[in-house]
């Protein structure tokens, strides 16, 4: 039996107030699609070319799209991740898609400017400096050009993906995004399976990559979308499933309810495979530390976060977080916990 | 006091705590049906499910296991299963 009472842990008002915000958003049931197997890059340790999803047949239809649309809204579904390949490629569906379902998120390299019509959150990803992004990704220019697409436009929250190899750039590449007014979040690189190279984690670059988002987090609280508990939840040494449990169907059996019954990844064809479905497939289990896969995974462990204030508090920054990376027009309070919390069950490495 | 308390006054209380929690509307305790589908006819999910929980922990000062969520299916189960502990407590 806990000692703290849900009454006594939500006394305080501005934690009564936390936790009347975020629960506003209980009602938001995600799934995910493709939208195409184009990209105008090719990244080194990409998702999308992991495994089977890369060969599903393209599926570029706007009337099927609408259909696909009415019958997830049809099934309780609020709300769309659109990825893989590249969004910005094929614009009609994601104003279709728009149209049909009106919150959601996209996630896109930021080369090409994704049309205002469309009003989900976007999420331009980051990998490092030019140089960095040049090697890595084969694209020149990069933080440029996704500036220049995105500089002063609310829909866009740019994630900086941390390498084992990019730590020292966060700096620079932040300070950058904050001079321009940009909002930007962190991931983490989470290995494909049976990916074995250099972009994998080490426990030094997981120590390392905490202390500089700790330190970019104090430095820009203006501009960095994190809060201390999301730094310990994704560089510990354990991955988000054996922290937390996985929610996703790839790893929990269950159907009854929640994302086991409600969560469907599709493929560009229209299909999807429930062995499959996480937010990020062919991601390694064990090494799992996406920004995308915490979201769900650390927000729907409610129960086990109200043990004591602390926890508590931090939980509720990471929904907090959660909800301002996810949510266009959602804005991120201040983090009710500023010192870093332990993972229920575990400690703090 | 709650030990000893019926099941059909627990399942009010209950489902009076739901209808506060979750601020569903155009249902009273009494005329909540404790046998609706909780995910498919109330529209329960399992952050709502683990608010109620946490409330009921305040309340009975008993723990709803999160492993045991999916056979809470409906209002007389959630109800049976405090019950269940309660009296185990006793
Ligand atoms: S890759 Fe991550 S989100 Fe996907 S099933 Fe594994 S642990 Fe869950």
């Amino acid at each position: 039996m806990a000692e703290w009472t849900f009454a006594a842990l939500t006394a305080e008002p501005e934690v009564r107030a936390r936790w009347e915000r975020v629960r506003r958003y209980f009602f938001l049931r995600e799934s995910t699609y493709d939208m195409t197997r184009r990209c105008n890059i090719r990244c080194e340790g990409c998702y999308y070319f992991e495994g089977d999803k890369q060969h599903a047949a393209e599926h570029g239809d706007p009337d099927a799209w609408r259909a696909l649309m009415r019958a997830e809204r049809d099934r309780g579904i609020t709300y769309v991740v659109l990825a893989g390949a590249e969004p910005s490629l094929v614009p009609e569906l994601l104003r279709v898609c728009h149209e049909e379902m009106p919150l959601g998120a996209i996630a896109s390299n930021g080369i090409m400017h994704i049309p205002r019509a469309v009003g989900y959150r976007i999420h331009v990803s980051v990998w490092g400096n030019d140089e960095t992004s040049a090697r890595i990704r084969g694209a020149r220019h990069m933080l440029a050009r996704q500036i220049e697409n995105y500089k002063g436009d609310s829909r866009a929250v740019f994630v900086y993906t941390f390498t084992p190899h990019n730590i020292d750039e966060a700096g620079d590449v932040v300070a950058t995004l904050a001079r321009e007014d940009c909002k930007v979040t962190f991931n983490m690189f989470s290995a494909p399976v049976g990916y074995s190279g250099r972009l994998r984690h080490t426990p030094e670059s997981l120590a390392r990559t905490r202390r500089t988002m700790t330190e970019l987090l104090a430095r820009h609280p203006d501009h960095v979308l994190f809060s201390p508990y999301n730094a310990v939840a994704h560089t510990h040494r354990l991955g988000l499933h054996d922290l937390f449990g996985c929610s996703y169907p790839r790893r929990n059996p269950s159907t009854d309810l929640g994302l086991g019954r409600s969560f469907r990844q599709y493929r560009t064809d229209l299909e999807w495979d429930r062995d499959a479905a996480c937010c990020v497939p062919d991601t390694d289990c064990p090494d799992c530390r996406h920004y995308a896969a915490g979201s769900a995974v650390v927000t729907a462990r409610l129960f086990r976060h109200a043990t004591d204030p602390d926890t508590f508090r931090s939980w509720l920054d990471y929904v907090d977080t959660y909800l301002a990376v996810w949510v266009v027009d959602y804005t991120k309070g201040r983090n009710l916990c500023e010192r870093m919390t332990a993972p229920p069950g575990f400690g703090l490495d | 006091m709650a030990v000893a308390m019926e099941l059909d006054q627990l399942i009010l209380n209950i489902a009076g705590i739901m209808i506060r929690e979750l601020k569903l509307e155009d249902v009273t305790p009494e005329t909540f049906d404790p046998d609706l589908d909780l995910v498919d006819e109330v529209g329960v999910d399992s952050m709502d499910l683990a608010t109620v929980a946490l409330v009921l922990r305040d309340q009975y000062r008993v723990r709803i296991d999160e492993d045991d969520y999916p056979k809470l299916k409906t209002l007389r189960l959630i109800s049976q299963y405090i019950h269940g502990k309660l009296a185990a407590g006793a």
